[in-house]
């Protein structure tokens, strides 16, 4: 052991500044999550604050606004698992199918770009599409269906929107690492395929998914720690009176508390138990990809 | 390269970066000497202007140097985010000296009352330019009592209704003067088609989305106050209730209801940007604003942007309007927009307090605030039967100092009395409005509705208040929306006193009967 320690000394050296990064800027911050422990007043700082074990905890979950946040970051989570995952898969599995390389990467650089615009952006286009009475969608919604859309205000038509704004902004993006694996099938493999007499489906339900697989249950573990992020700024920018009874997730409410109300050490708390539910979730999953025979990520 | 220099250079990497990230870890940089104010460090909002903060060595920051005999360290803040700011800087250990807290916000009541900030009480009135010339809104901006800050003095009366002027022409009718004449002008400006076009395409009243809490001078405040609600807070009985918790409020809402149901208010109130406000106005797709009455001004210069020839025919303005019973009850502002608060961890001693005020003193004399709100005379402006004109603007350091000065104004305070000048109106007919708004504001002065409660602050107030306070601005918006019923409303406002509301309550009438005494 200590003769390998020496002998690739110069390596555990290079490795030197990668531990420094994660010590300094993802380790030492976390001694901030100890005001979730206290009455933390920043005139008195860390140490000075008074300890006041779980008290803000206990708040959390006694809250009745706890159900409710908890209701609606879930929901959220479901909605981006269910419809936003799969996505990029189905489009990176459809790219792939293209036979015109030219069209193939003007599809692909399109659908890029929605990737580069801040939420800020996507939501005064959203604003602009969906505007109540003048919006172009709701123009033609309201026409179709003989009904007045209210888009924006409704809150039953909030989560639509979102995952309508997250589809498109991270659909195309997300299939370059699809692409990638996609790539580096082996030819031969569909060449076989195709000798056997597999079609199209075929090719691309024996060969081309079971290829991919282990990209999906990898992005399906990295997926689980963050469910739970469901945005700030998106949410934020679509929240108004009418619909914060579905708007309001955790990273809104811990900015409200925390930012503008000063609730420093309750905010804490509540990103606290954000943390913990990812870890625990990224645990879970990878159990369950390991139990089912599938490389976990560790 | 040979290997050895490859591990000298990233060994030099690591032992540059590392003290770096270390220093700015630790505790605040020491002070070159404490003891020595030479310096003065100071934090302000930006506001409004080219968007440009002004540059330490622009001529204004220069003269504002010269005439206080202080270096100045300003760090400007955009508006937008200087409350988030404000309580991020809070939570540092490294404050500024001299602070604009734009209200209590609940951050700024914690580190207050935890000793941040120089209690300031009773210590004001030995300067003659700090003294309040109006002992209420000296009150007003305390906390229980305590004055934490130079209060920024503002006007005390501001809310105006807007209507189109052109508009009522048309159609015969005279700017509303209660509550009743807004319904009926509204309608008609719904119905009647006031811009004539042979569309019904036009509406009444614009009100935008509001971005705070019940009690944040929002239009719907406004009616609730000429209805006879409390504003914020008023006395019941002896004691103290949230304005929200009244009859009069109720009916308040109910007619607002009545107009959005009717379709007299534009139909996206809950959404529309409130930094479009003057748009539908000004295209004429609504006709009445109740906001500011400097709002007046700024759409009569979008008129005359668009037809110099008769700009004069299309706004015109009225103060607050008599309630149902043909009472004035007026809402008025709290008289103030922040404080200079100052703080005890950059500024230990007495002397050095007494420093800062007398710094705070010089700024707010008439010379001070000239220097502050006009700029240098002669320079950038010039006096003509006591109003300013700015000079022209093709020489570019007198572009830079006009902008400039459009933001010093924010270290001033006329605590005492606004005494710099105001800018000439540029035209007869901004001129007739200018006189007009200060004849109302005076006028409703006296049937100011005051919250009597703006000095208290109560400790689930700060812990939760703004949390709460959504639970009804949000109801208020969804029982409009038909989201809720009356009950629903009612359920609402039960909700607020269940969720905490009522600890409040208790709260500020122990601290109401303790300041009555």
């Amino acid at each position: 052991m200590m003769t390998q320690v020496v002998r690739y000394r110069w390596l555990f050296v290079l490795l030197l500044p990668g531990l420094a990064y994660f010590a300094i800027f993802k380790y030492a911050p976390m001694y901030g999550v100890t005001i979730a422990f206290q009455d933390y007043l920043p005139f008195l700082g860390f140490t000075g604050s008074p300890w006041v074990g779980l008290k803000h905890f206990e708040n959390l979950f006694s809250s009745p606004d706890f159900p409710r946040v908890l209701g609606n970051t879930l929901i959220l989570a479901g909605l981006n698992a269910v419809f936003v995952f799969p996505a990029p898969i189905v489009v990176a599995l459809l790219l792939n199918e293209v036979r015109l390389n030219v069209l193939k990467r003007a599809v692909q650089s399109a659908i890029y770009i929605p990737h580069f615009l801040s939420w800020t952006i996507v939501a005064a286009l959203t604003y602009l599409l969906f505007a109540l009475d003048v919006g172009p969608i709701t123009q033609a919604m309201n026409s179709l269906f003989g009904e007045r859309f209210d888009f924006l205000a409704d809150p039953d038509w909030f989560r639509p929107l979102v995952v309508l704004q997250t589809l498109w902004k991270s659909t195309g993006w997300g299939t370059i690492i699809y692409l990638a694996a996609l790539a580096g099938v082996d030819p031969n493999l569909y060449e076989a395929a195709r000798i056997d007499g597999a079609g199209r489906w075929q090719q691309m339900w024996h060969v081309t998914l079971p290829a991919i697989r282990s990209t999906i249950v990898i992005m399906t573990i990295l997926l689980a720690g963050n469910l739970l992020d469901t945005g700030f700024e998106q949410i934020y920018l679509l929240t108004n009176s009418l619909n914060r009874s579905v708007a309001e997730v955790f990273d809104t409410y811990v900015y409200f508390l925390g930012i503008t109300q000063g609730a420093y050490s309750y905010s804490t708390a509540v990103g606290l138990f954000k943390a913990v539910v990812g870890i625990v979730l990224i645990y879970g999953v990878n159990w369950v990809a390991r139990r089912f025979g599938q490389t976990g990520l560790f | 390269m040979k290997p050895f220099n490859k591990i000298g250079a990233l060994l030099g990497a690591v032992a540059i970066t590392l003290p770096l990230t270390l220093a700015s870890c630790g505790k605040s940089e020491e002070k070159a000497d404490p003891a020595d104010l030479g310096t003065l460090t100071i934090m302000l909002p930006l506001i409004g202007g080219s968007g440009t903060a002004p540059a330490p060595d622009g001529e204004i920051h220069k003269a504002v140097e010269a005439f206080t005999g202080k270096k100045l360290e300003i760090t400007w803040i955009p508006n937008a985010n200087y409350g988030d700011r404000m309580n991020v800087t809070l939570a540092s250990d490294n404050l500024p000296e001299v602070m604009v807290s734009q209200g209590k916000l609940p951050a700024f009541v914690q580190s207050a009352e935890a000793g941040a900030f120089w209690d300031l009480t009773n210590k004001l009135d030995s300067y003659p330019n700090l003294k309040a010339a109006n002992k209420q809104i000296e009150r007003n901006s305390s906390i229980n009592g305590k004055v934490y800050g130079v209060f920024r003095g503002r006007d005390p009366m501001r809310a105006a209704v807007i209507v189109r002027e052109d508009w009522l022409t048309k159609l015969g009718l005279k700017m509303p003067e209660t509550v009743d004449d807004l319904y009926n002008v509204a309608k008609a400006f719904t119905e009647n088609d006031p811009d004539g076009n042979g569309k019904k395409d036009t509406y009444g009243l614009i009100i935008p989305k509001w971005p705070a809490g019940y009690g944040s001078a929002s239009p719907y405040d406004v009616v609730e106050t000429w209805f006879g609600a409390p504003n914020g807070w008023g006395e019941r009985n002896g004691k103290l209730v949230p304005g929200f918790d009244t009859e009069e409020f109720l009916a308040a809402n109910r007619y607002m209801k009545k107009m959005i149901t009717e379709g007299l208010v534009n139909p996206d109130y809950a959404t529309f940007d409130s930094g479009k406000w003057e748009q539908p106005f000004f295209q004429g797709k609504g006709g009445i604003i109740v906001d500011v009455s400097s709002r007046g001004p700024s759409l009569l210069k979008l008129f005359k942007e668009k037809d110099a020839a008769n700009y004069d025919s299309y706004v015109d303005l009225t103060g607050n309007l008599k309630g149902p019973d043909g009472k004035l009850r007026a809402f008025p502002t709290t008289g103030y927009n922040g404080f200079l608060a100052i703080s005890k961890q950059s500024v230990p001693t007495e002397a050095e307090l007494d420093d800062v005020l007398n710094v705070l003193n010089k700024l707010s004399s008439k010379e001070g605030q000239i220097l502050l709100n006009n700029g240098i005379e002669g320079r950038n402006f010039t006096v003509q039967d006591g109003f300013a004109i700015g000079k022209p603007q093709d020489d570019p350091a007198v572009k830079t100092m006009t902008s400039d000065v459009s933001y010093f104004g924010q270290l001033g305070t006329a605590t005492a009395g606004y005494q710099a000048y105001v800018g000439l109106p540029p035209g007869k007919a901004e001129r007739a409005m200018y006189e007009k708004r200060l004849k109302f504001h005076k006028a409703d002065e006296a049937s100011a509705v005051h919250n009597p409660a703006q000095m208290i602050i109560s400790k689930t107030q700060v812990a939760k208040g703004a949390q709460l306070d959504l639970i009804v601005s949000d109801a208020r918006i969804k029982y409009f929306a038909g989201q809720i019923d009356e009950a629903g409303l009612k359920a609402e406002i039960k909700r607020w006193y269940d969720q905490g509301g009522q600890d409040i309550v208790n709260e500020m009438n122990e601290q109401y009967a303790k300041i009555k005494k």
